[in-house]
């Protein structure tokens, strides 16, 4: 049996964080997970990871023979969007090949933060 | 506005941070790269001159002097402050980071807790370093590129840097120290960072901003100032008087 969703008061409530990153091999949605999850790890420990309610919901990856890019959107806690935000910086290595990530803003919505930030091409959907 | 003063010498990297939304950088060179016939040196200017007017990245030019002692440092920045905007000196030698904060003509203390376990300063540092006006630099290379498992130390050194900076009003300036586009970093996600070593949102604007803005007007009338506190203002022309 599936469990009733909560009434919207009682819900987390979210923000959406866009990003960009540059790396030196392709990077996939997996890669991405781990390497967020362990920058946070790594940051704030278990303890202040719970707190952040991270989830990486979308990634568009653009690869090409020198640089590779990467656009994609995380989920975090309203209150914590300063700490998420911390986390980005933090990222440094791949793989021992040098990976760069930047923010590029925060929005309330999925579809604002694509159309705000992520500026997708029409082809892209 | 915000600045970055010390970026490697590659002018590409000066274009990338100009894009991330920082309005100013100095690169910083090696003491020997000043000669006169440099090639690092040539390359610079020839790609700045190659941007149009209103394109153009404000870049100034730096050198970190990395002594061997007090007595060479003194030689060394005496002969360096008025060929460069900016001086950094490469600490983490306790005898360095005391002759560094004793001088004024010394910009920026780079890095006083390297490879040390303490800030490398304490109170006596940072009332010489504020009463001479040398900023303290926070190095963000230094804290990413610390493995993740001692990183905790790095963090507890800038911790005790902000306690010293609120206590006694040393100037803090946080700069990238980028040698490559994989260590530039944007400045609001330098802000969000900055919160985890007890930076205020307003402190961390202020390391990136207000201070280096301070450090580069200080250093466009060095020249007039003849000693603390007295300023020669620029010279009239003989026509002016006759006029």
């Amino acid at each position: 049996m599936k469990l009733k969703i909560l009434p919207t008061h009682l819900r987390d409530k979210t923000r959406y964080l866009a990003f960009q990153a540059t790396s030196e091999i392709p990077l996939g949605r997996d890669d991405i997970i781990s390497l967020i999850s362990e920058a946070s790890r790594d940051l704030y420990g278990a303890y202040g990871t719970s707190k952040l309610g991270l989830w990486v919901v979308k990634v568009w990856s653009y690869p090409s023979p020198e640089k590779n890019m990467v656009k994609g959107i995380i989920r975090c806690n309203r209150e914590e969007t300063n700490a998420t935000r911390a986390i980005i910086p933090t990222i440094t290595r791949f793989k021992g090949k040098r990976v760069v990530f930047q923010a590029l803003g925060i929005s309330g919505t999925i579809k604002a933060a694509i159309t705000k930030f992520i500026k997708l091409n029409a082809a892209d959907d | 506005m915000f600045f970055d003063l010390h970026i490697h010498a590659n002018p590409e990297l000066a274009i990338n941070a100009q894009k991330m939304g920082y309005s100013g950088m100095a690169l910083v060179l090696n003491p020997h790269d000043y000669g006169d016939k440099s090639k690092i040196f040539n390359n610079i200017q020839r790609t700045i001159d190659r941007f149009h007017d209103d394109e153009k990245p404000n870049i100034k030019f730096a050198v970190e002097i990395d002594a061997k002692n007090p007595k060479d440092l003194k030689k060394q920045v005496g002969k360096f402050r008025k060929k460069v905007d900016v001086i950094l000196v490469h600490g983490g030698d306790l005898k360095i980071n005391r002759a560094a904060t004793e001088d004024p003509r010394v910009d920026i203390l780079s890095h006083p807790y390297r490879s040390r376990y303490d800030s490398g300063l304490n109170h006596v540092l940072a009332v010489k370093a504020a009463e001479n006006k040398v900023s303290v630099e926070i190095n963000l290379k230094y804290f990413l590129l610390t493995r993740p498992t001692q990183r905790y130390r790095v963090l507890s050194q800038f911790r005790q840097i902000m306690k010293l900076h609120r206590k006694y009003n040393v100037p803090v300036i946080i700069t990238s120290d980028a040698s490559s586009i994989y260590d530039l970093r944007h400045p609001k996600d330098v802000i969000a960072l900055a919160s985890c070593f007890g930076m205020t949102n307003d402190e961390a604007f202020h390391a990136l901003s207000t201070v280096p803005q301070n450090i580069l007007a200080k250093n466009e009338i060095r020249d007039q100032i003849i000693i603390p506190g007295v300023r020669l203002p620029k010279q009239r022309s003989q026509r002016d008087y006759e006029a």
